[in-house]
């Protein structure tokens, strides 16, 4: 969906290519000519961006706050080290010993802490302390931590000395990198990882993350298991800081506990935030800035007061810079650019084409398979004294639509969630085309051709209406070209063609409701739960998704969770009352109308409710 | 057997001192949601607060109030300067106040040097069998209990704690209904802050007033919080007892690190257990 693109925006939109290459170009081109004493601090410097692009990774994409990145990136400093000690002599060149390895200790400590993290579906907040006080733990552990291993004495607050220094040649007689060598090295090595970073975060993977940090129940709900994404999103950055780790100590020739210290760990946000979360590249020119300025300033002067000022920075960047350089950069520019979402206010209304729709379930039935019944047996669910799900056996099959009505607090919502999985019941079953899947996660009931969308409108506002599509068709196919496919399909379908790039936040309340349809399609779902779909729709909008309804119901089994009775008596199905938790009524809308008792249990007459 | 009673009772009282030191931490984020990495300097600014203080010739008991005054009212204007721009912005609250931390933290360096005299316990000491055991941090079970009371008191039988749960029930039915909910999140703030300040006053004489001491309560601290979850004081109370009890029957056989170690371990699998904390599903609500 690159159509329609003029060159000030194709520009725009290859930046984070363009000006890291060119800065690379001029800083491998200057590396030569630069004082050495310049060159020597300069590489530290575009190696705390490194260290800041791996927190960028986890809490600019991810939307995670790490405090623990200092944490990987000591572990990777001290490990790496004590490999390119014992090894290094055997080869020369050390940073085939210390790179790798502190990748793979970055990665792996990482990876446990991830793993209890994001596996145990803790909190933002918790994820944010358990990392601090993972480092602060580090930071005290490694004050008293002595061992040594082969050549290589660590040696509690004393640190750990005699690291080698960066060695690219082999042999016996290779020798240390000189300054403005080592500079230009850190500066292939840092360019390399951003861009292998990049490329993977501008695709389907970077997708799903920017998805997760934006609403991590939709991606869910699109099928994709966020705690895997999030983990593997934190080990790579986890390595990153390994590496840079790494590079430091190559740099230092010398490692302490302080590389644990709050004082370390405290910087990295800081560069985020100057450069601009979210952006990759941001890390490195709020590292350089920073650098050069108390190079420039003479570090001496404020060394005394350096914690005590970037504490008192990193409040004032909190408040008033949220976006950074970059951020404000970026929002400048547009200024200049077409407005992204010019095309919203051309929108025709949704019109739905019989044709279409079949073929559309035609080509999901050869996907997917043929429909699957849903069918609950006792489902009982519970919060303390209110029971909102009680005993309820309830079937649906394809062929006509079902829609579970009731008044308000009979229910109805909760017994959607315990169908999907959002409510594991307390007991009884959930069968989805006769599997028991009670109890699986919802990321695995979708993958079994579950479809839901829930009574918000649930869209990726900052992604375009395409790639919202392509979001959720991607999670099905997992092959780019084929959900390119189904994501154009829909998107015709919903008169929305011409409109692709536009982002899913301009839209109005009823047309991120046909989004929000459109992508629960895109899953190819075999079993669809629509929860209050026609809720902010105009008439005709509600007339079309009845339309819409009704075509899916015969190649799929739908249920619609309902308020607007009219609506429900235009699907012309089999409707299910609910009543304080349990079944209550069940048949065609006519007869359900002339029933006395459903009748008193939404006008609230006494004489009936008592009864049951 | 005496050994053994000796070590319950020594590791309940540092389990009392963390719940003294976790409170003030544990009340702002029940009541506000928010969490306040600087928790730990202003016990060490409670610390120093009662320090000078009794320097300057006045006596502990009234070195305390002085430094719960000190505390809350920098923690209202922490609050007001900083606090209330980032309603809503969880990560960047955590990051404003971590600054503040670092900022304070070199600011006592600056101020007081690295190294301060503590004050004297009160030597009064008893026996258990053939062990002698300080009274003072024996003490600290009652000061827990009675603090413990105390905020329950605060927020249940006064005008200011039922504004304070309303504003973090419903806050816009709270508005709705006339409570000033930024004044109420001050004076919390303060509330918290000033009980930071009387934990750094009254463990004076066990934790020597540093300006790093405030790294050495947050983690144990933070920790106890996060296991406690939304329930925060009694689940904070049930935290710091069972995991502090723990902890220190750890750090009293082996080292502090490792009873830190195994507080760390502890939190990851009981948030295994319990995601949000273990008091996730409990009814009650304070």
């Amino acid at each position: 969906m690159e159509h329609n693109l003029t060159t000030a925006e194709k520009i725009h939109g290859s930046i984070g290519i363009s000006a890291p290459t060119i800065a690379v170009i001029i800083a491998l081109g200057i590396s030569g000519m630069l004082d050495p004493y310049l060159a020597y601090v300069a590489s530290l410097w575009v190696i705390y961006g490194l260290l800041g692009m791996s927190l960028d990774l986890v809490w600019g994409r991810g939307g995670v706050l790490s405090l623990g990145q200092t944490a990987f990136y000591g572990l990777g400093g001290y490990f790496g080290s004590v490999v390119a000690i014992n090894f290094s002599e055997l080869t020369g060149n050390s940073l085939i010993w210390a790179l790798p390895t502190g990748a793979a200790c970055g990665a792996l400590s990482a990876a446990v802490i991830g793993y209890l993290i994001f596996y145990a579906r803790t909190g933002p907040l918790q994820t944010t302390i358990l990392t601090y006080t993972f480092t602060i733990l580090l930071w005290t552990l490694s004050q008293s931590f002595k061992i040594t291993i082969g050549e290589a004495k660590i040696g509690g607050d004393n640190g750990m000395a005699n690291i080698p220094g960066m060695i690219l040649d082999f042999g016996e007689d290779a020798t240390t990198l000189e300054p403005n060598a080592m500079f230009a090295t850190v500066v292939v090595i840092s360019a390399v990882i951003y861009f292998a970073v990049r490329l993977l975060m501008s695709g389907p993977f970077g997708r799903v993350v920017d998805c997760i940090r934006i609403d991590g129940e939709k991606t869910e709900l699109l099928g994709y298991d966020i705690r895997k994404y999030q983990l593997q999103n934190f080990m790579i950055a986890g390595a990153i800081a390994g590496i840079a780790g790494a590079l430091f100590a190559a740099w230092s020739n010398y490692l302490n506990p302080s590389i644990f210290s709050v004082q370390e760990a405290l910087m990295v946000p800081i560069y985020v935030l100057v450069g601009g979360a979210g952006t990759l590249s941001g890390a490195f020119i709020g590292s350089v800035l920073i650098g050069g300025l108390s190079f420039w300033l003479g570090g001496g002067a404020i060394s005394g007061q350096t914690t005590l000022i970037l504490g008192l920075v990193l409040i004032v960047l909190v408040i008033f810079l949220k976006n950074g350089i970059l951020g404000a950069l970026n929002s400048l520019w547009l200024r200049f650019l077409p407005d992204r979402n010019r095309a919203v206010h051309s929108i025709k209304p949704v019109t739905i084409d019989a044709s279409v729709v079949e073929n559309i379930l035609a080509d999901a039935e050869v996907a997917a398979g043929p429909p699957k019944s849903l069918e609950t047996k006792n489902a009982t669910k519970a919060f303390g004294g209110v029971i909102p799900v009680n005993d309820v056996s309830l079937k649906f099959e394809p062929g006509i639509p079902h829609s579970v009505i009731g008044p308000n607090g009979a229910g109805k919502s909760s017994f959607l969630k315990v169908c999907v999985g959002m409510y594991p019941p307390d007991s009884g079953d959930v069968l989805l085309g006769g599997e028991n899947v009670s109890h699986s996660p919802i990321f695995q009931c979708v993958a079994k051709g579950l479809g839901v969308k829930n009574q918000k409108p649930q869209v990726f506002g900052e992604l375009s209406i395409f790639e919202n599509l392509w979001t959720a068709a991607f999670s099905m196919t997992r092959d780019k070209n084929k959900a390119n496919q189904i994501a154009d399909q829909i998107l015709t379908m919903l008169g929305m063609h011409e409109q692709g790039n536009v982002e899913a936040s301009a839209l109005s309340h009823g047309q991120q409701q046909w989004l929000d349809i459109g992508m629960v399609l895109c899953l190819t779902p075999r079993t669809i739960l629509f929860d209050e779909p026609a809720a902010g729709m105009t008439n005709e909008e509600t007339r079309e998704l009845s339309h819409l309804v009704r075509i899916l119901a015969k190649k799929t089994t739908v249920l619609v969770v309902e308020h607007d009775m009219e609506f429900v008596r235009t699907l012309d199905g089999m409707v299910t009352v609910l009543h304080q938790g349990a079944f209550f009524a069940k048949g065609d809308i006519v007869k359900l109308r002339a029933d006395d008792r459903v009748l008193d249990i939404y006008l609230g007459r006494r004489a009936h409710v008592q009864s049951i | 057997m005496d050994y053994f009673a000796t070590v319950l009772i020594s590791s309940l009282s540092s389990a009392s001192i963390l719940l003294i030191a976790t409170l003030g931490l544990a009340v702002v984020f029940g009541l506000m949601g928010v969490i306040n990495l600087a928790h730990g300097e202003f016990i060490m600014m409670g610390a120093y607060s009662a320090l000078t203080a009794t320097q300057l010739g006045i006596p502990f008991i009234l070195a305390i109030p002085v430094a719960v005054l000190v505390t809350m009212v920098f923690g209202a204007l922490v609050e007001i300067i900083i606090i209330r721009r980032l309603y809503g912005r969880l990560f960047d609250t955590m990051l404003a106040t971590w600054g503040l931390s670092l900022a304070l933290y070199q600011g006592a360096v600056l101020i007081f040097g690295s190294v301060s005299p503590g004050i004297g316990m009160p030597q009064i000491n008893f026996n258990v069998g053939d062990y002698t055991l300080a009274a003072y941090p024996i003490f600290m079970i009652l000061v827990a209990a009675v603090m413990l009371a105390g905020i329950y008191a605060l927020l249940t039988r006064t005008v200011y704690g039922m504004k304070a749960r309303a504003a973090i029930q419903v806050p816009d039915m709270a508005r709705a209904i006339g409570i000033d909910s930024a004044r109420t999140n001050t004076l919390t703030f303060a509330i918290g802050c000033g009980l930071a300040g009387f934990a750094g006053a009254i463990l004076l004489p066990i934790v020597p007033a540093t300006p790093s001491m405030g790294f050495a309560f947050v983690i144990k601290a933070f920790l106890t919080v996060v296991i406690a979850g939304p329930v925060t004081l009694a689940g904070s109370a049930l935290a710091a007892i069972g995991v502090g009890t723990g902890a220190s029957v750890v750090a009293s056989f082996m080292t502090s690190v490792a009873g830190d170690l195994f507080f760390f371990i502890l939190t990851v699998v009981l948030l295994r257990l319990y995601p949000l904390g273990v008091s996730a599903k409990w009814r009650i609500k304070l």
